[in-house]
C-alpha cells in the first residue's frame, strides 16, 4: 500500500473487485443526499466513508445495503447489477448504528438470524454450531441466552458484529459501529475490529466522522463533502498529497495561506501570498494561473531555528505537548499559524519563549498548492 | 287560556302528535336501555344556583322536581307553572315503574312528584315509600269530577296517596297490508299468527306485565295471573314464540313504521300515532283481555320540598292545564270537566275512547304482578333463553 | 418527608378510588349475594346459596357472553391490525394524525346515537333493501348476533387500533431493516420482528376490549332487539326490572369470577407465548 498513485475510483490493483458504484446519484425530493459517486471496493479492503454529518456518506452505505434504490448511476455487487435489488437478496451485511439489535431474541437467536433465513434450510445442528464459533470469534463465548438488554454497549457491539459476520457477507458494511461506545472501549474495538477484518478476510466499508478512527483502520479512505467524493486514497496519501484544503483540513491539521497562483511552469509553482508576498510549494497539475489558491504546510513540516535561513516570526505563545511542542507563531504578513517541534529539536536548541523572535522555515516540497475549496 | 284550547281543531291536534312522533326514538326505551335517567336525576339537582331565584311572596322554593314518562307532558305547562309560582320544574324520565321503584327502594332522593301506575300504589304504602294526600291542598282536585275506575287506586285502605293523571290501554297493532287488509283483535290470534305467516315479524314488550299478561290471556287466564300453573303455560307459549320474533322491545314504533315488523303489543298512545301516519297499521283491544291502566300524580316521603310538590299536582289538575296535557300526548282523561273541553273528534275517537264493549274484557295490573318474584323470573328467563 | 411517605401520598388519591369505587361495592355485591330477594324487591341479608344455585337459570346468558365476547375480540383485532399497521408502518406521516383522529372521532358521539345508527343500516331499509336490489332477497340482519357482533366490532375497533397502534410506532424501524439485510422477505420480516414486538399492544387491545365485552349490555340490547342476551342484560333486568338484588349479586359476582379466571389463562397463554419464544433452540 501507499504507492499512491491511484486513481480516484480505482481499486488496489490485482485484486478482484466485490463492489463499484458508477455515476451514482440519489434525490430525496429536491434534496441531493449524494452526487455522482464513483468508485471500486477490492476484496479484502477495508473502506471509510469519512466526513461530517449530512455529508452523504450514511446515504451511500445504504444504497451498498439495498436500503435505497439510487437515483442515477449503477450499482455493482460480485459483478451484477443491483440497482433495484431487494437488501435481503444482496450479499451483503451491515452493522447499523445502535446495533438494531432483536430485543425478543437473545444473543445467540440474534447471531443465528440470517442464517435462520436461508433457504433450503440449514440443519439446526449446524446452524448452532456456526452460531458458537461465531459466539468465540467476538469473543461472547457462555453469553449465547443472554437477552440483549443485559449486556452491556460494548457487547451488544460485538453480537451486532457477530450477527452480520455470520453470513460471511462480500460486504460488511459498519455504520458508526463506534459512536456509542466511550473512548476507551472504542480504541480497543478499533483493533479488535482490524484483527477480525484480517483474521476473516471480509470486505469492510466503513461509515465514521471520526477521522483518527478513519485514518487508523483503513486501507483507504473516501473522503466525502455535501455528497460528493472529495479524494480517496490510503490515510498516508491523504495526508501527504490532500487534493483540496477541504481534504487537507480534514485529514490532520495545517497551515493555510490564501493566495493567487502567479506561476505554474516548474516543479515548484509560486503562489502570490495576501497580495504581496511570494513563496513557492510544489503544486497539482489541475491549476491554472490567477486562480485563487492556497499554501498548505502541515505544522511537523515547519522548523524553528535562531540561524540560517527563514522568514522572522515572533513567538506568541508554547504549549508542551510531551512528543511535541506546539508554538503559536505571528508573521506579518501570513498571520498567525501553529509549528510542531519534534522533541528531539527542542532538546538540541533551548526552547522559545512567548515573545521571542524567531526563524521559521521548511522544505519546499513540503508545501503544497492546493484548490481553495 | 282556555279559548284557545276550546278551538283547538283535530288538525292541529294531529299535528302535535306528529310532532311527539317525530322522536321516534322513544325516550322510554332510550332511557330503559342507557340509565340515563339516574344519570338526570342526579346532575340536574347539581345546579340550583343557575335557576331565577323566586320573586314571589310566601314562595315555595326555587324548584321541583317531578320524576315522570318520556313524552308525557306539554312542557308549555310548566313554563307556565314557573311564571306563576317561580319555581322551576325539574323533569326525570323513568323507563318503567319496577325502574321506579327499584331507585326509591334504592335510598334515592330528590324527587318531589312521581307518577306511579295503579298496580304500584300497594307496594309504596307497603314500603312506606309514598306519602298521604292533604286534599285540602290542592283545591283543584275534585274527587266527583273523576271515573271511579280511574282513581280508586290512588287510595290504599281509605286513604288518599294519589291523584289521576292520564289512563289508556295496552292492545295490539298490526300492519293490516301483511293480513289481507284484515286487522286481528284477540292474543289468541296474536300469538299464532306469530308463529305462522308473521313469523320474524312480531315484537313483545320488554315488560313483564304486558308480554306475560297477553301469553296469560292467550290461555284464557287472567293477565295478572301469578298462578304457578297458568304461568308455566305462559312461559311456554313465549318460549315457543321466541324464535319467530322480530325484537323484544318497548321501542316498537321505529320498526313497525320502516315495516321491518308487521305486528305488537301496543299501548293506545302509540297506536293512535301510527295509525294516524300509516293508516293501514290497526290499533286493537283483545277480546281475551290485555291491560288498562291509570297513572297518578304522588309525593315520594322522600321528598323535602313538599309545598312546591302540593303547588305542582294543583296546577297540573287545572282542567285548563290538563286538556293541554291531553292534546299533547293523546292519552285520554279520566278528568270529566278536562273531557268536556276536548274537542268532538277526539271524543269520539276509537283509538283514543273506545267503546265501553271493548274496555271490559281488559284488566288493571295488579298489584302483586309488580313484585311476584316469579313473573319477573319467567321474563328473565324468557328473554335469556 | 421521608421517600417513603411521599411513595405514600403519592399512592394516596389511586387508592382511595380503588377502595371507594371498586373494593367497597364488590365486597357488598358480594355479601348480597348470599342473601335472598325481598318479598317486594330488593335484599334481605341471609346466608344461602340459593342464588348461586339458580345460575342455571342465566346460562343462555353467559353462554352468549363467552361466545360473543371472544369472537368480537378476535374479529376487531383482525381488522384492527391491518389498520393500525397501516397507520403507523405505512401511513404519510403528515396524514398520520389527522388518519388517526378519524380513528377516534366516532368516539365523540355516544355508542348509543352510533347503535341507533346501526339499526338503521342493519333495518329492513338499509342493507338488506340494497342486497333486495341486487337479487339477494329475505336477509335478515338486524335482531341477530350478527348484528350484535358487527355493533360490538365497530364500537370497540379505536380501542383496539390505539394500543396496536402505539406498539407498531414505538417499533424500531431499523430492525426491520435489520432483518430485511440479513435476508428475511418482508413478510418473513413480519412474522419474525413486527408481530412478536407488537404483541403487547396486542394483549393490552384484547383484554381491554374483552373485559368490556364481558360488561357489555347496550350493544345487544339495541341490536340484538332483546333475543340477543348478555350477562350485561341480564344484571340490568335483575336490578332494574325484577328488584332481585340478591340474585343478581349472584350473577355479577359469576361474572366477576368467570372474568378472573378467563383474564388469568389468558395471561398465562400470553406469558407462555413470550417464554416459548425464548425456549425456543436459537434456530
Amino acid at each position: 500500500m501507499g504507492n499512491g498513485d491511484y486513481a480516484q475510483d480505482a481499486a488496489p490493483k490485482g485484486r478482484k473487485v466485490v463492489a463499484e458504484l458508477r455515476g451514482v446519484s440519489k434525490y430525496f425530493g429536491e434534496v441531493c443526499a449524494v452526487s455522482d459517486l464513483s468508485l471500486s471496493i477490492s476484496e479484502g479492503e477495508f473502506l471509510s466513508f469519512l466526513g461530517p454529518s449530512g455529508c452523504g456518506k450514511t446515504t451511500a452505505l445504504r444504497i451498498l445495503a439495498g436500503f435505497e434504490v439510487p437515483t442515477e448511476g449503477v450499482v455493482i455487487l460480485d459483478g451484477d447489477i443491483v440497482n433495484s435489488l431487494e437488501a435481503h437478496h444482496r450479499p451483503v451485511n451491515m452493522v447499523f448504528q445502535q446495533y438494531a439489535l432483536f430485543p425478543h431474541m437473545t444473543a445467540a437467536q440474534n447471531i443465528g438470524y440470517g442464517l435462520r433465513q436461508r433457504r433450503p434450510r440449514l440443519p439446526r445442528a449446524e446452524i448452532a454450531d456456526k452460531v458458537y464459533k461465531t459466539l468465540d470469534v467476538v469473543r461472547l463465548g457462555g453469553y449465547e441466552h443472554r437477552r440483549i438488554w443485559e449486556m452491556s454497549g460494548g457487547q451488544q457491539q460485538r453480537v451486532a458484529l457477530a450477527r452480520a459476520i455470520i453470513n460471511e457477507p462480500k460486504l460488511l458494511l459498519l455504520d458508526e459501529p463506534m459512536a456509542a461506545l466511550d473512548r476507551k472501549l472504542r480504541k480497543e474495538m478499533q483493533i479488535e475490529l482490524q484483527d477480525l477484518q484480517r483474521q476473516l478476510g471480509i470486505t469492510f466499508v466503513l461509515v465514521t466522522h471520526d477521522q483518527e478512527e478513519a485514518l487508523s483502520m483503513s486501507d483507504r479512505i473516501c473522503i466525502m463533502r455535501e455528497g460528493c467524493i472529495m479524494q480517496i486514497g490510503s490515510p498516508q496519501e491523504l495526508y501527504d498529497r490532500p487534493n483540496s484544503r477541504y481534504v487537507a483540513g480534514f485529514v490532520g491539521t495545517s497551515n493555510f495561506f490564501d493566495g493567487i497562483l502567479t506561476d505554474n511552469k516548474g516543479v515548484l509553482g509560486t503562489v502570490r501570498v495576501n497580495n504581496e508576498m511570494p513563496m513557492q510549494a510544489s503544486h497539482g497539475s489541475d491549476l491554472a494561473i490567477g486562480q485563487d489558491v492556497c499554501i498548505s504546510i502541515r505544522p511537523e513540516q515547519m522548523k524553528l531555528h535562531r540561524q540560517g535561513e527563514g522568514l522572522w516570526v515572533k513567538v506568541l505563545n508554547r504549549i508542551f505537548l510531551g512528543e511535541h511542542t506546539e508554538y503559536l507563531i505571528n508573521h506579518e504578513t501570513l498571520g498567525d499559524f501553529l509549528v510542531l517541534s519534534p522533541r528531539q529539536a527542542e532538546m538540541a536548541e533551548s526552547p522559545f519563549n512567548p515573545g521571542d523572535r524567531a526563524l521559521v522555515s521548511w522544505e519546499p516540497s513540503a508545501a503544497l498548492i492546493l484548490d481553495n475549496k | 287560556m282556555t279559548k284557545d284550547i276550546n278551538n283547538i281543531s283535530k288538525k292541529e291536534f294531529l299535528e302535535k302528535l306528529e310532532s311527539y312522533r317525530n322522536g321516534s326514538i322513544t325516550r322510554r326505551h332510550f332511557l330503559n336501555v342507557t340509565g340515563l335517567g339516574a344519570a338526570t336525576a342526579v346532575l340536574g339537582g347539581t345546579v340550583p344556583g343557575l335557576r331565577p331565584t323566586p320573586a314571589f311572596a310566601g314562595d315555595i322554593g326555587d324548584r321541583v322536581v317531578l320524576a315522570t314518562w318520556p313524552n308525557y307532558h306539554d312542557v308549555a305547562n310548566f313554563d307556565a307553572f314557573t311564571e306563576t309560582t317561580g319555581a322551576h320544574v325539574q323533569v326525570n324520565v323513568f323507563g318503567s315503574n319496577e325502574e321506579m321503584l327499584a331507585k326509591l327502594q334504592a335510598g334515592a332522593t330528590g324527587w318531589d312528584v312521581y307518577v306511579p301506575t295503579n298496580y304500584t300504589f300497594e307496594d309504596y304504602v307497603k314500603e312506606d315509600l309514598i306519602e298521604p294526600l292533604d286534599v285540602s291542598r290542592l283545591p283543584n282536585y275534585d274527587a266527583a269530577a273523576f271515573e271511579p275506575r280511574y282513581a280508586e287506586a290512588g287510595s290504599v285502605n281509605g286513604t288518599l296517596y294519589g291523584v289521576p293523571k292520564n289512563w289508556g290501554s295496552t292492545g295490539m297493532a298490526i300492519n293490516t297490508k301483511h293480513n289481507d287488509g284484515k286487522a286481528i283483535s284477540s292474543w289468541k290470534e296474536f300469538f299464532d299468527i306469530t308463529m305462522d305467516k308473521f313469523s320474524g315479524r312480531t315484537v313483545v314488550h320488554d315488560y313483564q306485565l304486558t308480554t306475560i299478561g297477553s301469553a296469560l290471556n292467550y290461555h284464557g287466564y287472567s293477565f295478572n295471573s301469578v298462578n304457578p300453573g297458568e304461568l308455566a303455560d305462559a312461559e311456554k307459549l313465549l318460549i315457543a314464540v321466541k324464535p319467530h320474533l322480530f325484537a323484544i322491545t318497548s321501542d316498537y314504533q321505529p320498526p313497525m313504521r320502516n315495516g321491518d315488523a308487521w305486528l305488537t303489543i301496543c299501548w293506545s298512545g302509540d297506536g293512535k300515532q301510527l295509525n294516524s301516519d300509516i293508516p293501514e297499521i290497526h290499533y286493537a283491544l283483545g277480546s281475551d283481555g290485555g291491560e288498562i291502566w291509570s297513572d297518578y300524580y304522588a309525593i315520594p316521603k322522600s321528598s323535602e320540598r313538599k309545598d312546591a310538590a302540593y303547588a305542582l299536582i294543583n296546577f297540573m289538575l287545572d282542567p285548563n292545564v290538563n286538556v293541554k296535557e291531553v292534546l299533547t300526548h293523546g292519552y285520554p282523561t279520566a278528568d270529566s270537566r278536562t273531557y268536556d273541553m276536548l274537542p268532538a273528534d277526539l271524543k269520539n275517537d276509537p283509538i283514543i275512547f273506545p267503546a265501553q264493549d271493548l274496555l271490559s274484557p281488559l284488566e288493571f295490573g295488579a298489584a302483586v304482578t309488580l313484585t311476584d318474584p316469579n313473573r319477573a323470573e319467567l321474563m328473565a328467563r324468557f328473554k335469556s333463553a | 418527608m421521608t421517600q417513603r411517605t411521599r411513595n405514600w401520598l403519592l399512592l394516596a388519591p389511586a387508592g382511595a378510588w380503588f377502595m371507594v369505587m371498586l373494593i367497597i361495592p364488590l365486597t357488598v355485591v358480594f355479601i348480597f349475594s348470599f342473601g335472598e330477594r325481598a318479598p317486594s324487591g330488593g335484599v334481605v341479608l341471609a346466608f344461602t346459596f340459593e342464588q348461586y344455585g339458580n345460575l342455571p337459570a342465566r346460562w343462555a346468558a353467559f353462554k352468549n357472553t363467552m361466545t360473543l365476547a371472544p369472537i368480537g375480540t378476535l374479529s376487531a383485532l383482525l381488522i384492527a391490525y391491518p389498520l393500525a399497521y397501516f397507520l403507523a408502518v405505512k401511513a404519510n406521516p403528515k396524514w398520520k394524525t389527522i388518519l388517526l383522529v378519524l380513528v377516534i372521532v366516532p368516539f365523540w358521539t355516544s355508542i348509543l346515537i352510533r347503535s341507533y345508527a346501526w339499526i338503521f343500516l342493519l333495518g329492513g331499509r338499509g342493507i338488506p333493501a340494497l342486497l333486495d336490489v341486487i337479487g339477494i332477497e329475505g336477509v335478515r340482519l338486524i335482531n341477530t348476533p350478527f348484528a350484535v357482533l358487527v355493533g360490538i366490532i365497530y364500537g370497540y375497533l379505536p380501542l383496539m387500533v390505539f394500543p396496536i397502534y402505539v406498539s407498531l410506532d414505538k417499533l424500531d424501524k431499523r430492525l426491520l431493516e435489520a432483518s430485511s439485510d440479513l435476508g428475511a422477505k418482508s413478510w418473513k420480516t413480519f412474522l419474525q420482528i413486527t408481530l412478536p414486538l407488537s404483541i403487547p399492544g396486542i394483549a393490552t387491545g384484547c383484554m381491554l376490549v374483552f373485559i368490556l365485552l364481558m360488561g357489555e349490555y347496550l350493544i345487544p340490547a339495541m341490536l340484538g332487539g332483546g333475543k340477543v342476551f348478555f350477562v350485561g342484560n341480564a344484571l340490568v333486568d335483575l336490578f332494574l326490572q325484577s328488584r332481585n338484588w340478591a340474585y343478581g349479586s349472584a350473577v355479577a359476582v359469576t361474572l366477576v369470577v368467570v372474568m378472573l379466571i378467563t383474564v388469568t389463562i389468558y395471561m398465562r397463554l400470553i406469558y407462555r407465548l413470550g417464554a416459548s419464544r425464548e425456549d425456543v433452540s436459537i434456530m
